[in-house]
């Protein structure tokens, strides 16, 4: 038989004594768990599939008009170019951002609460409100860096190509930067509180981003019918428009022609600002209230 | 420790130490439903027992002690703090395996674990060596990299049991945590239980399964119906004054001596059972059967079980 050349020994259990980072940390744990899950991180290789799809639309484009501006130096991604301007590009990304929230919303509450993870939640040092925060940080993280990361792109490639130099392009384009801000932030609390409020009452992913698509469509489909209706305060209802709202704040900063139900029902673009936020508080308000019920 | 302490609603106990759990007048409705009536308990630190029947409060009142729940009635406090008021205070020192699964499918149980000791505030780093330690305690150390979706429900038990004390909690809850195992899962489980203790963290045990709480706890408290029936040291409650001994013969002489003697007396053929108020029961038998010599096939105490107590079939009870 023979000797033993080592020895195996049971550490059992060890307190923990070190730092803790308490409510701030755990914060950001949730909101780093969060961006992991919708896009797929650390999961199985089907769930990266869509999110990792839709960022490749939404960010390839502005890829291609930097090449296409290197290769063709007279090209400028204008409104009277092909491919449309500024503008035109944050609609489809805007468009990318819709189809993404529609699954990546219900990822990030849905299973928490059909899964029973808010129980684990209900064990650390966190209340409902820092859950909330901490989940729509995620999303906001997620969609901000998907819509800004190919106008950045676009900003900055474009500038360097600039027969101004890099330096005086930055300068002078940036407050196109700046209305790029202003409409990312309207298509995505335009966009992800719908989302996110559907996702706090239904118990499937799936169906609840089908009945989110289908409320973007349906409303706009609704207001358009409410536009063509002749009855006192039939115009009111053109603003049930939810798809619409950031696409005129979208027009309202870069100077577009209106389109829109709302618009063309008499409503100023103002309206569409305040619809998409009220939207964004009453969609927090529901959310706390169901969740303070679990957490 | 202090003795048993029996009884059921307005138990006041004299704890030496501080205690883990402090309710008082505590109640708490659902609507009309009334799930918690008036408890005025106070428990030790240690291993808790917290049993009662499906329906009897228990789920109600974990969820009122992790701030889930507020009374409806009067205040508990976990370790001095009260949940109602600060529930963050609360739930920087607890740790909670819920009835039912409680893990996310799509992520491996390093992952989560991991996750759940960041939650309590653990760096990135040092959670991610405390899940490794954790989940090779429990067991799992071979399965630590596979999604939990594919977990078997002993190990997904487990998995819950590793991320409600992976954060060094001061108590855990521990609700229902051999519901759904197999023989060798619950006896697997129990040991772990009974291991907690000896790390330093109090644990409270919420269970319908009697034979659970005698083997992991040293306190219960036992509600029915909302209420307190019981609240004392489980060695105090299950102990009895009764001994059972069998004679060969002399056995109407041996009975006669033992009434005598102050003891109360029943006889089933040659097995007697015999019952002091305040003499030891061993000492009774011993001096009666020095003096009629009836010759002794076996003798032993009589204790009672928690369900015996539960049911109301206890001598006591």
């Amino acid at each position: 038989m023979a000797e033993p050349t080592g020895a195996v020994f049971d550490l059992g259990y060890k307190p923990y004594e070190g730092e803790r980072l308490g409510r701030s940390g755990a914060i950001r744990a949730m909101v780093k768990d969060g961006v992991r899950r919708v896009m797929g991180l650390r999961r199985k290789a089907r769930r990266k599939v869509y999110p990792w799809t839709l960022v490749v639309f939404a960010v390839v484009p502005a890829a291609v008009f930097v090449g296409l501006a290197f290769i063709w130096g007279s090209f400028a991604p204008d409104a009277d170019s092909p491919f449309g301007g500024i503008a035109e590009y944050l609609g489809w990304s805007g468009a990318m951002v819709m189809l993404f929230v529609a699954l990546a919303a219900p990822e990030l509450l849905i299973p928490d609460r059909e899964e029973g993870v808010l129980a684990v939640y209900s064990s650390r040092p966190l209340t409902a409100g820092d859950y909330i925060a901490a989940r729509i940080g995620a999303l906001f993280s997620v969609v901000a860096s998907f819509m800004l990361l190919p106008n950045l792109l676009m900003y900055v490639g474009l500038a360097a190509l600039d027969s101004r130099g890099l330096g005086a392009a930055l300068l002078g384009d940036v407050d196109d930067l700046a209305r790029v801000l202003a409409t990312m932030l309207a298509y995505i609390v335009g966009y992800g509180a719908p989302a996110l409020l559907i996702a706090t009452y239904l118990k499937r992913t799936g169906p609840a981003a089908g009945t989110y698509l289908a409320v973007m469509f349906g409303s706009a489909a609704f207001a358009e019918a409410f536009q063509r209706i002749d009855f006192v305060g039939a115009r009111f209802g053109t603003m049930l428009s939810l798809l619409q709202h950031p696409e005129i704040i979208r027009n309202w900063v870069f100077d577009q022609p209106q389109e829109a139900a709302p618009t063309a029902a008499g409503f100023e673009p103002w309206a569409s600002a305040i619809a998409i936020a009220v939207m964004g508080v009453a969609t927090i308000y529901l959310m706390h209230r169901r969740y303070r019920r679990e957490l | 420790m202090p003795d048993s302490l029996s009884g059921s609603t307005g138990i006041s106990l004299a704890l030496m130490t501080a205690p883990a759990i402090s309710a008082h007048n505590l109640g708490h409705a659902y609507g009309d439903v009334v799930a918690l009536h008036h408890l005025d308990v106070e428990v030790p630190t240690g291993r808790i027992g917290l049993v009662g029947a499906n329906g009897a409060g228990k789920t109600t009142l974990i969820k009122i002690l992790l701030g889930i729940l507020h009374p409806t009635t009067g205040g508990v406090q976990v370790l001095g703090n009260d949940p109602a008021e600060d529930v963050v205070a609360v739930r920087n020192r607890i740790g909670y395996m819920p009835e039912g699964f409680c893990l996310p499918a799509a992520q491996s149980a390093a992952d989560f674990v991991s996750y759940a000791a960041e939650l309590a505030g653990i760096p990135p780093q040092e959670s991610r060596q405390r899940a490794s330690d954790i989940l090779t305690m429990v067991g799992l150390h071979e399965e630590r990299f596979r999604y939990l979706g594919d977990f078997s429900t002993g190990m997904k038990q487990r998995a819950m049991l590793a991320q409600a004390i992976v954060h060094d909690p001061e108590i855990v809850f521990l609700d229902e945590p051999t519901a759904g195992l197999d023989p060798a899962g619950r006896e697997e489980m129990l040991e772990l239980i009974s291991r907690l203790g000896g790390f330093g963290i109090n644990v409270l045990v919420s269970s319908h399964v009697l034979p659970d709480i005698e083997r992991t706890c040293d306190w219960v408290v036992m509600l029915d119906g909302g209420q307190v029936l019981r609240n004392g040291p489980l060695s105090g409650l299950t102990e009895t004054n009764i001994v059972e001994l069998e004679v060969i013969d002399n056995v109407d002489l041996l009975t006669a001596e033992l009434t005598r003697l102050g003891a109360t007396v029943e006889t089933h053929g040659n097995v007697i059972v015999l019952n002091t108020v305040d003499a030891d029961p061993f000492v009774l038998a011993r001096d009666a059967l020095a003096t009629t010599g009836a010759p002794l096939r076996r003798m032993g105490a009589r204790s009672t079980t928690l369900e015996d107590i539960f049911l109301g079939e206890a001598p006591d009870g």
